[in-house]
């Protein structure tokens, strides 16, 4: 190999890298009709948090089926299933339940609550509504049976709560954006209930007073404010935003709420008509005008909060560019080039999987800047974002390591790390929103930059040096390639390490008994999370 | 042998073993808080000169509930620490520019071990509940007890007399010339359930005066709570005599608050207030809850921020400030620190934490030291690496 190829080879290695982790960031459009970007950019508040519908679709299809994506089985015997992105089956859930009840999305998986059932093993592992709909008595029996206290439940009831939990999550968001019932109709039906609101009250006056009324105008008046107090009841999501006039952060109406409160304004929300008529133009197949009065919703919004328009819709991005997964799929990579450069083609192997790194390391900073940007937070505000700090902290500094020794092992133990660091990351995920609001102990942002941040890189630097030690012993025990040089090098690195981790978790842990002082006046609340520290 | 004692207490295995010990400590300390909750445990392993853990939960019938696994506590050890690492300062390590790291991180290192004992015997926390608009100028403990007697001839001077409870045993004398009478605590209950005696039960009543013998109560002995959430009804059968005379008997309870008639007894032309109540401490300043507030996410239950908007009253001082107490940002005043703690009512009730402890800077001194210390150490190592392998280099080119 010429020399010159041999530089020319880590530089290529680098920017197919670059190529990987970039072209997340320029998602292609799922359809060349309707345009499901956009109505997966609209907002909605869940959680205390304004988020694109989008991350609504990817949190609540993690929760209930542990994926990313929706299958829908086939109508004819013997046709291909089609597999769903999140986005879309939201959006069916939303316009057409009687496809989306179709779609399996139910996890079901303990064994003795599949016998209960009645489930047999070649029946799969997740279900459609459709599939449970025999089995929704028994569940809900099975439910009543639960444990009350959650440290005396067992397995199965806990399966049974969940499986539970999670029927009650779909029929919310099934309820969460107009009433069900007859869908192509729903403009319709708020035409005649604006109708029926004024006269209506009209009526309900008189008939508190005594006085004759219409009988008939006050029941159909009455049938609908019922109907819309049940759907407040059981919509999951807010997606009617304030006025202008109000901060965007005030509380948000669900479409149940927002249709009663047009019997004092009189007239019905846009927000919820333009929901009605999605509803309708994605039922009738009509492309044209579903774009259109996503694009309508979204100009709206972004008229009314000027300032929010772009966080949305970058959170839709962020979601799309998947930064954590295709840097985990890189530290994979990484890992396996060291170990062959270890055995053969040492120094090209080795720059390249230099450069694969650095590559995977850019995008994992992305995607903590973009968590941070999204949240208006410092890094670590919970589990999740701890394994994805502790990961991106020992990652720096093994790829800083690897920038003055050259032999392989920072390479080696970041890509370790990081690919483990971020699979617990993505476990962690399944529970739920992420980017969840913080306790009111928690909300400080400068106990959360200062004690947290300090800690966790203290935690980075003793995986680290745990990790260059393993991988030492393996190499020395395993293989003969360990020499006395590597060997010296790989000494003063721990070490080097273990000094910097014993700085970080000392004051990390000190500042956190003195962030205790301040919030309620104990350094040591004798937590036993605080001892394990 | 002066020379073995001084190698034994400035030897790095002493500082191992103490740490070794600390860490089984902390561990086993952690497993019993299950059983005995967060101030029991730390009395038991921090507040103590030896422990014994047990592995079986308390109260267990198993013949094998008695063996336990003893354990140096937290008085042993950290004395040892200190006498250890004060030793091995002063005698093992050199006093150089090149140690100056380590003494650093020695100097807070003793400091911290000496701002924990401090906060042990000094720091004092109290519960100040308050609705919106209430004024008071005491709050009251959560765990320890106090029999008061109050003389109200005169409602503008009250005369308090406090007797610590928590050390009180059934059959015991209180005996002091400073008391206007002699007290015999007939019964002691650490922890009691008290209920009223049905019309058909034919049990003698437990004290001949005052609330019990009035309402026909009756107390009866119930283990100790070691729960965060529950207390534990302290509650007395006392005696007066003044003199030999016996004045009466009376059942004294801190689950008798103020919607219990007052028990009072009559002593030459002096009356007496006497209850059993949580201990109380009095300030020379009172504070005023005029707001809480409770802000939530919207849509959700996750608490944003609770916060108490009071004003702090000295009229000796002329003092009168007002300020917000919320999470994280607590009124430091004479001495005192007010935390956001608690609620109820539906939110119009507060709780305020207040905690004196003249130790509160130390710790903060102590982090300064040691970080200063280590970044000094870690620096002054790594220079020193350096200098070796290009004095090496040099070696290895001439």
């Amino acid at each position: 190999m010429s020399p010159m190829i041999r530089k020319l080879i880590p530089w290529l290695a680098f920017l197919l890298g670059l190529a990987y982790v970039g072209s997340g960031w320029f998602p292609k459009k799922l359809s060349p009709t309707f345009d499901y970007e956009s109505f997966g950019k609209l907002p909605v508040q869940v959680g205390g948090r304004i988020k694109p519908l989008d991350s609504v679709a990817r949190n609540n299809l993690l929760i209930l089926s542990e994926r990313q994506k929706a299958t829908l089985p086939s109508e004819e015997p013997g046709g291909e299933d089609q597999s769903v992105p999140a986005l879309i089956w939201l959006l069916e859930v939303a316009t057409r339940p009687e496809v989306a009840d179709r779609m399996k999305v139910f996890r079901v998986l303990h064994p003795q609550l599949r016998n209960t059932l009645g489930i047999m093993d070649d029946a799969g592992k997740v279900f459609s509504y459709n599939d449970l709909q025999p089995y929704l008595g028994e569940i809900s029996r099975l439910r009543e049976q639960v444990n009350e206290d959650p440290d005396q439940r067992d397995s199965f009831e806990e399966a049974v709560l969940r499986l539970n939990e999670n029927l009650t999550r779909y029929h919310r968001l099934l309820h969460s954006f107009h009433p069900l019932g007859a869908l192509d109709q729903l403009t319709l039906e708020y035409e005649s209930y604006e109708l029926i609101i004024a006269p209506g009250l009209a009526q309900l006056s008189m008939q508190q007073n005594g006085a004759p009324h219409d009988e008939q105008i006050l029941n159909n008046f009455m049938a609908f404010a019922d109907r819309y107090l049940k759907l407040s009841q059981q919509a999951m999501l807010r997606v009617v935003p304030p006025g202008s006039d109000q901060p965007v952060d005030t509380d948000w109406e669900n479409v149940g709420d927002s249709l009663l409160r047009s019997i004092q304004t009189g007239s019905i929300a846009p927000t919820v008509l333009q929901y009605a008529q999605l509803t309708e133009a994605y039922r009738a197949g009509n492309a044209e005008a579903f774009n259109q009065t996503v694009q309508d919703m979204r100009a709206s919004f972004r008229a009314k909060f000027p300032s929010e328009k772009f966080r949305v819709s970058f959170e839709f991005l962020f979601n799309a560019a998947e930064p954590f997964y295709r840097a985990s799929v890189l530290y994979v990579l990484v890992l396996v080039l060291v170990l062959i450069s270890w055995l053969r083609w040492g120094p090209v192997l080795n720059s390249s999987a230099y450069a694969l790194l650095l590559a995977a390391f850019l995008i994992h900073t992305l995607g903590l800047f973009a968590r941070m940007y999204i949240q208006g937070r410092p890094p670590v505000t919970n589990l999740y974002s701890s394994a994805v700090f502790v990961g991106w902290g020992a990652v720096l500094l093994g790829i800083i390591f690897e920038r003055f020794f050259r032999n392989g092992f920072g390479s080696a133990t970041s890509a370790l790390i990081g690919f483990s660091t971020l699979i617990i990351a993505h476990h962690l995920s399944l529970s739920g929103d992420t980017l969840e609001m913080m306790r009111a102990v928690l909300d400080s942002n400068f106990w959360l930059a200062t004690h947290v941040i300090v800690i966790t890189i203290g935690y980075s630097g003793v995986f680290l040096a745990g990790a260059l030690a393993v991988f030492a012993i393996l190499r020395g025990v395993l293989t003969s390639s360990l020499d006395r040089k590597t060997e010296k090098a790989i000494y003063s690195m721990t070490y080097g390490i273990t000094c910097f981790s014993i700085l970080f978790s000392f004051v990390g842990t000190m500042l956190g008994g003195i962030w205790a002082d301040q919030s309620w006046g104990r350094f040591w609340g004798w937590d036993p999370k605080e001892n394990g520290a | 042998m002066a020379r073995k004692i001084l190698l034994f207490f400035t030897s790095l295995r002493l500082t191992v073993v103490l740490l070794g010990f600390s860490m089984a400590l902390v561990f086993f300390g952690t497993l019993d808080q299950v059983n005995y909750g967060i101030h029991e445990t730390q009395q038991r392993y921090f507040e103590s000169f030896l422990v014994v853990w047990n592995p079986l939960p308390p109260f267990s019938d198993s013949p094998f509930a008695r063996i336990g696994l003893p354990l140096p506590g937290g008085y042993l050890l950290g004395p040892l620490l200190l006498i250890n690492l004060i030793a091995a300062q002063a005698f093992r390590f050199r006093w150089n520019w090149q140690k100056s790291g380590i003494l650093l991180i020695h100097g807070g290192l003793v400091l911290l071990i000496l701002s924990e004992f401090i906060t042990d015997f000094y720091a004092e926390e109290r519960q100040m509940w308050l609705d919106e608009g209430q004024t008071k100028n005491w709050a009251e403990s959560f765990m320890e007890n106090e029999i008061v007697l109050i003389d109200q001839t005169d409602p503008s001077l009250q005369t308090v007399y406090a007797i610590d409870a928590d050390d009180l045993r059934s059959g015991q004398w209180i005996d002091d010339d400073r008391l206007p009478v002699r007290i015999f605590v007939e019964t002691y209950l650490p922890n009691a359930r008290i209920r009223r005696t049905g019309p058909n039960e034919n049990i003698p009543p437990q004290a001949t005066h005052g609330a019990a013998a009035s309402m026909g109560l009756f107390a009866q002995y119930a283990p100790e709570t070691f729960k965060d959430n529950e207390i534990n009804a302290d509650t007395a059968i006392i005696r007066i005599f003044a003199g030999e005379n016996e004045l009466g008997s009376w059942m004294i309870s801190n689950l008798f608050d103020e919607r219990f008639p007052t028990q009072t007894f009559a002593l030459g032309d002096k009356t007496y207030e006497i209850a059993l109540r949580f201990k109380r401490s009095y300030y020379p300043f009172s504070i005023t809850l005029l707001d809480f507030t409770h802000k939530r996410y919207p849509g959700t239950e996750i608490p944003m921020d609770f916060s108490s908007r009071v004003i702090v009253t000295n009229p000796e001082e002329g003092v009168e400030r007002e300020s917000l107490i919320y999470m994280n940002h607590p009124l430091r005043y004479g001495g005192n620190t007010f935390y956001q703690a608690s609620f109820a009512n539906q939110d119009t009730s507060s709780m305020l934490q207040v905690v004196k402890n003249p130790g509160w800077t130390l710790p903060y001194i102590s982090v300064t030291l040691v970080g200063i210390g280590l970044v000094v150490q870690f620096t002054l190592g790594l220079t020193r690496s350096r200098v070796i392998r290009n004095s090496r280099k040099k070696e290895v080119r001439s």
